[in-house]
């Protein structure tokens, strides 16, 4: 740190403005291809879109698959890819499957009236009041393939201010359920993913609209506390990742989940010219463990559970811990030094995340958070020579908890506080409240509306009026 | 012969049950219902049964086996015609059905095989892999093939006692002792994955 410049930085306008950014690629995560499969509704699998049940748990667990699932429960018949009897002179002829009997996808369409309130870093008060209609329109497939294969995947079409129309590709991924051993066991998968080691509080398994920012956009990049929130160079904890996984639940209750990924992409800024998806030849890891202490078995078990007929209610406890291993070098951020002016290329030559995992259901109630701890290794360069300058080890620790409540089922709704502290002194620590009052007016008609302070620079809120249907 | 088996259940059914015969129901669990299972009385010992003259007839229509699991005693031939306009095959990857092969044959034509023993024998299509059936070789002539309810009746059993065994697709078999003195004897039965 001798070589670094300790200077306050006003994170708030960074941060505000991050928010509103990223409120316009929030995944739709209900998947309403499934409510065709088995001509159900969406609360058989979501407490509310697209926050998943116990049920609704398991059955992505279980690879897009009922627990126990029968013949009967799927009513639109799959069409037949070879006969199951092929498996015995498999490999003279194409082992059997199948494909979903209808097309398989479904849309999501948000709508949003964004109202946020920021202080500039001049002090001035900046209003903005926008009508996003729509904010998104997301494509989903998903479904099964024969026995051991399923697949989902996703592309978000979001509305930009110029009236253009940018396009993501947010999941695509092919998942192999128990090909051997136990079932549930052991099961891969393949693709653009959101990583199970972030089960239960990335963004895509919350009832809120905005997502634990404190977990998935900060970054480290930067001097004195690192850029603040900002997903284009977010090195906190990557909430979508494209690499190979493999999961399973065990005795019904534990899960485990360990996972190898691309890791950072390249810097565009820094390396306009790149052709490929990975920022270097090495690979980020993680994995996780859970335990869930009553309540439905993570692969939907029921045995010696008296459960309620209302699926969302259950008295359970689940705790896990996890980490996250990632190597950065060779992935330049410009960053410049704010006592000297000097430019410097940084990497984050390696950086490891830890943390732990609690969720509660009591009733109608369920309490879930997250302890991370989170450090850096940070290496600044001569732009011109490409010499190392100086190195840094900055480290951060974050924690969030929230409340979901049914207060009925068609209403609902939430409160939650996060914290982020840099270790270095100088930096401003990152708060927020967020609240949340949802309705469901039909099962894939979701109206919400969000609060959000920044309790650490109490004048920027945002509010939000969501509405999100799927079809 | 399912024609026959099923003209007699049919008959059995339309009058009151009569000495010397198993009846019941079979309860499938996770499945739609239970019309490929297959009840019949397992090998009695000391006793073997010739095989019918009559050819039991499998048909290939609309790229799909008509019927879908066929039950007959073993011994005898099935005729597999082919009615649609384009060429079909059969073939059993099953050892107990010597893995048999009759290559393909158009339209109007049938070819002929004789399940000699005991056996379920998957039937498959080369030419179209989605195609599925199974012919259910018994040793005794009191097989049936269930109702869709799960219904069955065996006819014409003499008084004895007997193993009843039940076969479906997709479900493990299960089997009972089942015993006939003079009337009609009753077994349930329920089956699941």
């Amino acid at each position: 740190m001798t070589h670094r410049v300790r200077a306050v930085r006003r994170l708030s306008f960074t941060v505000i403005a991050g928010i509103v950014l990223l409120a316009g690629v929030r995944p739709a995560g209900a998947v309403p291809v499934f409510s065709r499969k088995y001509q159900t509704s969406c609360t058989t699998c979501h407490t509310i879109f697209p926050k998943l049940n116990p049920f609704g748990q398991a059955f992505r667990l279980n690879g897009y698959r009922m627990p126990k699932e029968t013949e009967e429960q799927v009513k639109q018949a799959p069409v037949s890819l070879g006969a199951e009897s092929y498996k015995k002179i498999w490999p003279k002829m194409v082992s059997p499957s199948d494909l979903p009997g209808f097309a398989p996808f479904a849309l999501n369409t948000k709508m949003g009236i964004i109202y946020s309130s920021a202080k500039d870093p001049a002090g001035k008060t900046v209003v903005n009041n926008d009508f996003q209609f729509p904010e998104e329109v997301n494509i989903f497939t998903a479904g099964t393939l024969g026995e051991h294969f399923s697949f989902l995947g996703e592309v978000t079409f979001g509305q930009e201010t110029d009236g253009s129309v940018t396009t993501e590709l947010e999941h695509a991924q092919l998942h192999i359920n128990s090909p051997f051993g136990p079932e549930h066991a052991v099961n891969f998968k393949i693709g653009k993913i959101a990583p199970d080691v972030f089960d239960g509080f990335q963004e895509m398994w919350l009832m809120t609209d905005n997502g634990v920012d404190t977990m998935f956009t900060y970054s480290p990049i930067g001097f004195a506390g690192g850029t603040g929130l900002a997903e284009d160079v977010g090195i906190g904890l990557p909430a979508i990742v494209q690499g190979i996984e493999f999961y399973g639940v065990a005795r019904h209750r534990i899960f485990y989940t360990v996972g190898m990924t691309n890791g950072m992409a390249p810097n565009l800024d820094t390396n306009p010219g790149a052709t490929i998806v990975d920022g270097n030849s090495r690979k980020d890891f993680y994995a996780r463990v859970d335990y869930k202490f009553g309540g439905m078995g993570l692969d939907g078990d029921t045995t010696g559970q008296k459960l309620p007929p209302e699926n969302w209610r259950e008295t359970s406890f689940r705790i896990g811990a996890f980490g996250y291993s990632g190597d950065g070098r060779g992935i330049d951020f410009v960053v410049t030094d704010p006592n000297t002016l000097t430019d410097y290329n940084q990497e984050d030559r390696s950086f490891e995340r830890t943390g732990a995992y609690v969720s509660w259901c009591f009733k109608d109630l369920n309490v879930f958070g997250v302890v991370l701890h989170g450090s850096d290794k940070l290496q600044n360069f001569d732009q011109i020579t490409g010499a190392l300058f100086d190195e840094t080890k900055p480290s951060f620790d974050a924690w969030f908890a929230q409340a979901d409540y049914v207060i009925r089922p068609p209403f609902q709704v939430s409160f939650r506080y996060e914290n982020l502290n840099p270790s270095d002194p100088a930096a401003d620590n990152i708060r927020f409240y967020n609240a949340n009052f949802s309705f469901l007016s039909r099962a894939n008609i979701k109206t919400m509306l969000e609060y959000r302070r920044d309790a650490h620079e109490s004048e920027n809120y945002t509010v939000a009026g969501v509405l999100r249907f799927a079809y | 012969m399912r024609r026959i088996a099923f003209g007699t259940t049919l008959l059995l059914i339309a009058v009151p049950l009569v000495a010397g015969e198993i009846h019941g129901k079979v309860v499938c669990r996770g499945v739609k219902d239970c019309a490929d299972a297959v009840v019949y009385v397992a090998a009695i010992t000391g006793k073997t049964f010739p095989p019918p003259a009559e050819h039991a007839k499998m048909d290939q229509l609309n790229l799909v086996f008509h019927p879908h699991v066929l039950p007959l005693l073993a011994g005898t031939t099935v005729d597999f015609l082919n009615s649609d306009a384009v060429l079909h095959n059969v073939f059993s990857p099953d050892a107990c059905a010597d893995k048999f092969n009759l290559g393909t044959w158009p339209k109007g034509q049938t070819k002929s095989y004789t399940f000699k023993k005991e056996c379920v024998a998957s039937l498959l299509c080369k030419v179209h892999p989605e195609m599925e059936a199974f012919v259910v070789v018994v040793p005794t002539p009191y097989f049936a093939l269930a109702k869709a309810d799960g219904t069955y009746v065996l006819a014409n059993v003499p008084d004895g006692a007997y193993t009843v065994k039940v076969w479906h697709p997709k479900l493990k078999g299960v089997q009972k002792p089942v015993t006939v003195a003079g009337a009609a004897a009753e077994a349930d039965f329920e089956i699941a994955r």
